[in-house]
């Protein structure tokens, strides 16, 4: 029998099983109230398929017994949040669920919750992380998850349309999903000529409100057939594949804009390449790291890498260069380093914070390149509040200081107009007493042709 | 044989039918439209990293087999 040692704080609502951890390894258990839809699943070869088609996250049976089935699914180096995705990972994500649900009808199951929690991006693509939310298709029922996709997926893209990618940060608030009255209404009047979001959100919302009071269960739920439900899956599957942003991609080509020429650019790559070398990473995180320019030049070598950028974007360029490359060793995702996403749900732990995914996640290689202006001039972040924050998760961390001669860094201070000598700090001999409260300083140069400096810091608490 | 851990909402059960129905309609326009815009030659493939919505079904045929 395996030792329980730790629940997982995100599985408690389905009570057909539960993650926990044994050790340092995730493992999934599965109640006795589940064995008949877990063994037809395994045996009919559904599992089987799913997880050959990249659908389904691999897992092992561990054990059996007549208490408990324990799975142990493969492992995912670090979990994304639905507030996290750019437009097209939100996209992908939609996708992969109505996927799923369409092929699970045809072999007589259905999704029994459609969260988008339930997605997260590993090896470069979707895939669905939750192995018990099947259940036996009972012919003619309207599919019940259908409502969770709307809040979950076609309500927070539908607004992303109207209102920008912002929008996906109210799923932090509402962690089922935006409802369906809140997304109609904030939905533009011409939507209602949709023939796909007059139904699935505007009448989806009235029926809700007119239903909402029938506390006996009283009113009988018409039958659907598979045919009916397969068109609502295909015709969702369709909208949303060709959903774009209205808002212009305003990922206007970071790198055509930046303060230094070529060879610079270039100098500062192999500068980078060859401090990254030695230390040999397993996993690295490029905090602000645009596109994954940077991050790209040591793709090859590094196991696993994750780049995140506060412009939504450009992780939805990176993640489309991703598709095209079929790279998958990167996870790029939206945050905001002055703002990271909290932890959410129940206990407030329900959904980890980034901060402690990331410590969890604890990488190699933390770089910071082209940041810490931003965080100091624009956030007012003073040097040792943010050396702290990188010291939370980092061992080794490169890190790029623009000195107050760079022209973006200038540009920074003079926007403080009058309180531009609140800002005297912002130099070279501050910097490096605030980084060396929590850092060691391992190799400092000047980029060449350029007023920015590049550290190798090492973190205090994490010496070999 | 439902084991129902959320409200599925009832009128998100019942509207169901409609948007079904809508969804129809929509599908079969389109479909008729394809084929139209196809007889003039107007068709282009786009380019895109989405795959359809059907799952390529090789390994469950051999498994459905043996049960």
């Amino acid at each position: 029998m395996t030792k329980k040692t730790d629940a997982h704080q995100a599985s408690f609502r389905d009570p057909s099983g539960y993650m926990f951890y044994d050790g340092k390894t995730l493992r999934r258990a599965i109640k006795p109230i589940y064995f008949p839809q877990y063994n037809k699943l395994k045996d009919s070869g559904f599992f089987k398929n799913l997880i050959a088609n990249g659908l389904l996250i691999p897992h092992e049976e561990t054990s059996i017994s007549s208490e408990e089935i324990i799975i142990t699914p493969e492992e995912i180096p670090f979990i994304t949040n639905p507030y996290e995705w750019s437009f097209e990972q939100y996209k992908h994500a939609a996708l992969h669920t109505l996927k799923i649900q369409k092929y699970a009808l045809s072999k007589g199951f259905i999704l029994k919750d459609a969260s988008a929690y339930n997605v997260t991006f590993h090896k470069g693509k979707p895939v669905f992380i939750d192995t018990l939310s099947f259940d036996f298709y009972e012919e003619g029922t309207p599919w019940r998850a259908y409502k969770q996709f709307i809040t979950h997926f076609l309500g927070p893209l539908v607004l992303a349309k109207y209102h920008g990618t912002e929008v996906f940060k109210m799923m932090q608030t509402h962690i089922d999903g935006i409802p369906v009255k809140l997304i109609s209404s904030l939905l533009p009047t011409r939507s209602k000529l949709s023939s796909v979001l007059y139904p699935n959100i505007h009448l989806l919302a009235k029926m809700e409100s007119k239903h909402s009071e029938d506390y006996k269960a009283e009113t009988k739920i018409a039958t659907l057939s598979k045919k009916s439900q397969e068109n609502i899956l295909e015709s969702l599957y369709d909208y949303i594949k060709d959903l774009t942003l209205k808002e212009a991609s305003e990922w206007g080509d970071y790198y055509s804009k930046t303060n230094y020429d070529e060879a610079a650019f270039e100098a500062k790559k192999t500068l980078i390449k060859e401090w990254i070398k030695p230390l040999s990473p397993q996993k690295l995180i490029d905090v602000g790291g645009n596109d994954g320019t940077f991050a790209r030049t040591v793709i090859d070598s590094v196991p696993h890498i994750i780049v995140t950028d506060i412009d939504s974007n450009a992780v939805d360029y990176n993640y489309k260069q991703l598709q095209k490359n079929k790279e998958t060793n990167m996870l790029p995702f939206v945050c905001d380093v002055l703002q990271p996403a909290p932890g959410i749900g129940f206990n407030n732990t329900e959904r980890n914070s980034l901060i402690e995914r990331l410590a969890d996640y604890a990488p190699d290689v933390t770089m910071a390149l082209a940041l810490i202006h931003h965080i100091t001039l624009s956030g007012n972040v003073p040097f040792e509040k943010s050396a702290e924050f990188f010291a939370s998760f980092s061992k080794n961390l490169i890190i790029e200081f623009p000195t107050r001669e760079d022209s973006w860094a200038q540009s920074l201070l003079v926007r403080k107009r009058e309180f531009i000598n609140h800002f005297d700090f912002y130099n070279e001999t501050e910097f490096e007493n605030g980084y060396l409260q929590f850092f060691t300083i391992e190799k400092k140069e000047t980029v060449k042709g350029t007023e920015r400096l590049l550290y190798l810091l090492k973190n205090k608490n994490h010496e070999a | 044989m439902n084991f129902l851990y959320f409200d599925p909402g009832l009128g998100a059960m019942i509207v169901q039918a409609v948007v079904a129905a809508a969804a129809g309609i929509l599908l079969f326009s389109k479909g008729v439209m394809y084929k139209v815009k196809s007889f003039f030659g107007l068709t282009k493939e786009k380019e895109d990293t989405y795959d359809s919505i059907d799952v390529e079904e090789q390994d469950t045929d051999t498994d459905d087999k043996k049960n």
